[in-house]
């Protein structure tokens, strides 16, 4: 196991690098790019060039991207070219921000996507099941800047008790919440109860579940301390899966409600080429996308005997 | 110093008493200019204009249109029907961009900010009429060629220093230096000219200091517009240390003569201005004012007024005002505006440096049909030339129309016989509407063999090449006047001529009609700048429209600038 942890960790930390690499080459290849990005577009060659030599832009790309590493190391994530101040300072507000809109959604739509997963796969083919599979399946196939208007329609135009938008401008108001986690749930929840519906319906039908009701064990017990158990196996990756989706798939919901998180300021730096804004959200991105990756195989290995001494 | 004779009557001539009661010793135009409204010549809306500019009191003004018969005193306060309560906080959806240089400010967003501490010499009123402000009076000379500005006293400004001549001569010299990069610097032509490197500056003695609270500008030749120039978004006022003896960056050292100081300012997310002392000025009910960014989606605007989590809008979309009418606590402003969209050419970019392109594409537009699809008919259609109906200069040229045998024929002297595809940018800047704009354009030429590709990116992408782009669809704003515009934009070399034009001819077409201050001359004068530039088919312009704001009932006196210029000293709250 440990054997494993250490190799996953490894390769981590290599995709994470190459990645890293790439996000760098596109952002960071074309010096003057990078000045026009900083100086605006009313700067002319001379001063361009000016800024490439003076701020070292000048060197090898290799040794700059090594530089920047370590710079990302010691906490340095560069100058905001919207903000006007140095990246950390909006960066870490922002991804806490995210942290709590995905954190309040995690926990919610984890809740309401197992309970519903498992009445579905209980009884498969039931009134129960095809009832909860079409809604799961429509709310899913329902983008999140559909919901956001539909919801925004209802609570806040029609009947007027929910803020219209969560920029929680003077200081955190978890009614504010209330809209952003509703579309993020509705969304987000169908996808891991089809893939607990499934695999509770794949164990509902194996020998052992069989052997327990043939043998007269109350169908409450069966379902709580046999089956659950191994039918929440599979839905652990998607969960973990979730949590990445969680942070960089929030821009829309973010956007539509005015809500001060990482997701529009990767958005709003991508749109103004706010280039140390987007490396730092890229990355960030990219660590908590292979972070929760190997947390899922490893949690995967963990749980699955089969997987583990194979 | 400069022989100031220019500016007083000649003294040897004899006022008669009748002149001087139509304002003859404030300038030798006024009673012509009296004379003009009483015979029809010109409306109440461009004698008070007219006579504003020309250094009339503003109270003198109002009571001499009443009394030649311009019409009854409408405009008047807007608060003067009810008693105004002083207190609140205004809380306006409104994008929080960086402040740092006024001189530098590209957007209306940021000057709203900074309007509440830094302060300008003359203010345009909703009505479009500029009346004194941090300067109570001016004076031009006959030849329009020197201006003199005569400062409030006892103006401080937050620091405690007093404000002088020598913060203005301070700000507009750095407007002159290209160094600033200040869009001024072709606003204010007049002053400016080009050095041994091609490169723009102020001329020598522009800007002279005559005592602490009189300022002389000395112009190498006419301009009409000069106090209405002083109020533009960048064209606050600063301190004389700003950029000097402290960094030029108002975020970071708010000074100003406004009442209001920066209590937190966070860009994206909020700016906080609370009233710190007295305005100088009169009354300003308003403790704090708010500005709260919910981002780039409009709906967030309308949802935040919607959920009384703001009392006003920046601005409503057009995409919004039935949503707004739904609401029963809301009151809509409109503004008949000269705001527009250009799809302006490059000229020196091919193909668009084909004169017979250019006119073939511009033949084939339907202005009517783009204003009733694209902007539901709210506002006036446009006729390729930048000047609107509503500038006091605007003169009719014989009306356009949609012509696709004639487009035709000029895209086969032009060599695209076979047709041609060519690309628009467009960016979104003001809505969605300006794609709608594009798609019905993209029919309208499809007949005559050119296919348009609308080529649709971010707003914020636009703004980096809007000014490069072959062919793109440019929101610009509102100006009081419309040689204010093509001045800005058209004249050859200045820093916001997208196009890329150099007519000398039309440059010297518009040097003429700055210099002439007869309403109904300048408006002959302008007949040729507007045919130069619909002959020369450089911006194909579908429609004016208007501008919309939301308030909550109970902000009171609130009203929409049409370019969207806060002005807040007459809101007030009513519980």
């Amino acid at each position: 196991m440990i054997q494993l942890i250490v190799r996953r960790v490894g390769m981590m930390i290599l995709i994470m690098l190459v990645v890293a690499l790439l996000l760098f080459l596109i952002n960071e290849g074309d010096p003057t790019l990078i000045a026009r990005s900083v100086l605006g577009p009313y700067a002319q060659a001379e001063q361009l060039n000016a800024w490439v030599i003076e701020n070292g832009y000048d060197r090898s790309v290799i040794v700059r991207y090594f530089e920047w590493i370590g710079r990302i190391f010691a906490g340095d994530l560069g100058e905001s070219v919207i903000y006007k101040r140095p990246v950390s300072d909006i960066f870490w507000d922002r991804l806490g921000n995210t942290g709590i809109l995905a954190g309040v959604t995690f926990v919610i739509m984890v809740l309401i996507a197992l309970t519903l997963g498992v009445l579905a796969g209980m009884k498969e083919g039931s009134l129960q099941d095809r009832t909860i599979s079409v809604f799961s399946i429509i709310t899913t196939s329902i983008p999140e800047y559909a919901s956001a208007v539909f919801l925004v329609g209802i609570f806040v135009f029609w009947l007027g008790i929910l803020p219209g938008t969560s920029s929680m401008t003077s200081g955190f108001d978890p009614v504010q919440m209330i809209l952003p986690v509703f579309v993020l749930t509705l969304y987000g929840f169908g996808y891991i109860a089809r893939m607990t519906r499934a695999s509770m319906a794949e164990v509902m039908t194996t020998p052992y579940i069989r052997t327990a009701v043939l043998k007269g064990l109350p169908y409450r017990h069966i379902i709580l301390k046999h089956a659950l158990r191994n039918a929440l196996i599979a839905p652990f990756t998607v969960i973990m899966l979730q949590i990445n989706w969680l942070l960089s798939g929030v821009v829309v919901t973010e956007f539509a409600f005015g809500y001060k998180g990482f997701g529009a300021l990767l958005l709003e730096a991508a749109l103004r080429r706010d280039i140390f804004v987007i490396e730092a959200c890229g990355v960030a991105a990219v660590f908590v996308a292979v972070f929760t990756q190997t947390v899922g195989d490893l949690g995967y290995t963990y749980l699955n005997p089969r997987i583990r001494f194979k | 110093m400069k022989d100031r004779k220019v500016l007083s009557r000649d003294p040897r001539r004899y006022t008669l008493p009748s002149e001087r009661a139509l304002g003859a010793e404030t300038h030798s135009y006024l009673p012509e200019l009296c004379d003009q409204l009483k015979t029809g010549k010109i409306n109440r809306r461009d004698f008070l204009r007219q006579a504003a500019l020309l250094g009339m009191a503003t109270g003198t003004v109002y009571a001499m249109a009443d009394k030649l018969g311009g019409g009854s005193g409408i405009i008047g306060s807007a608060v003067a029907d009810e008693m105004p309560k002083a207190g609140g906080t205004l809380r306006i959806s409104m994008r929080v961009q960086e402040m740092t240089d006024p001189a530098s400010f590209d957007w209306s967003e940021k000057a709203n900010v900074a309007r509440l501490m830094v302060e300008y010499l003359t203010r345009t009123k909703s009505d479009n009429v500029t009346v004194p402000y941090l300067a109570h009076k001016w004076e031009a000379s006959d030849d329009l060629k020197t201006w003199v500005f005569h400062l409030n006293q006892g103006i401080t400004w937050s620091n405690g220093d007093a404000f002088t001549s020598a913060d203005v001569a301070h700000t507009v010299n750095r407007w002159l230096d290209p160094a600033t990069g200040s869009s001024n610097l072709g606003l204010f032509g007049a002053m400016v000219e080009v050095g041994e490197d091609g490169q723009k500056r102020g001329i020598a003695n522009a800007v002279e200091v005559i005592d602490d609270h009189t300022i002389q500008f000395n112009l190498k030749q006419a301009a009409l517009a000069m106090p209405e120039n002083f109020y533009n978004y960048p064209t606050a006022i600063v301190h004389r240390g700003f950029g000097a003896d402290y960094e030029a960056d108002l975020s970071a050292n708010p000074i100003g003569t406004g009442a209001f100081e920066l209590a937190e300012f966070a860009i994206g997310e909020k700016a906080i201005l609370r009233k710190a002392r007295d305005w100088w000025a009169g009354p300003f009910y308003l403790d704090e004012v708010h500005y709260y960014d919910h981002g780039e989606d409009t709906n967030a605007w309308v949802a935040a007024l919607a959920s009384q989590q703001v009392d006003g809008l920046f601005r409503l979309p057009n995409s919004a005002i039935e949503a707004a009418q739904a609401l029963p606590f809301v009151d809509i402003h409109e503004a008949t505006t000269a705001q527009t969209g250009v799809m302006r050419f490059r000229v020196t970019e091919a193909p668009f440096d084909n004169l017979k392109l250019r006119q073939a594409v511009a033949a084939c537009m339907d202005h009517d049909e783009i204003l009733q699809k694209a902007f539901k008919g709210y506002g006036q259609i446009a006729e390729n030339h930048h000047v609107c109906q509503i500038h006091p200069e605007y003169a009719a040229l014989p009306p356009l129309k949609r012509d696709i045998e004639k487009a035709k024929a000029l895209l086969a002297e032009a060599g695209y016989a076979d047709g041609i595809t060519i690309e628009i940018a467009n960016g979104d800047t003001e809505g969605p509407w300006m794609t709608d704009a594009c798609a019905i354009f993209k029919n309208q030429a499809a007949p005559a063999g050119i296919n348009i590709d609308i080529n649709k990116m971010p707003a914020n992408q636009y703004w980096e090449v809007w000014d490069k782009a072959p062919w793109g669809y440019t929101a610009w704003t509102h100006r009081a006047l419309g040689t204010m515009v093509l001045g800005l934009a058209y004249r050859a070399g200045v820093p916001w001529n997208e196009v890329a034009y150099d007519n000398p001819a039309f440059d010297a077409a518009l040097d003429d009609a700055e210099g002439t201050l007869d309403v109904e001359e300048r408006r002959k004068k302008m007949v040729l700048c507007e045919q130069i530039l619909q002959d020369d088919a450089i911006i194909p312009q579908p429609f004016w429209r208007s501008v919309f704001r939301a308030s909550n009932k109970r902000v009171k006196g609130f009203s929409t600038h049409p370019t969207l210029y806060d002005q807040f000293h007459e809101v007030w709250l009513d519980g």
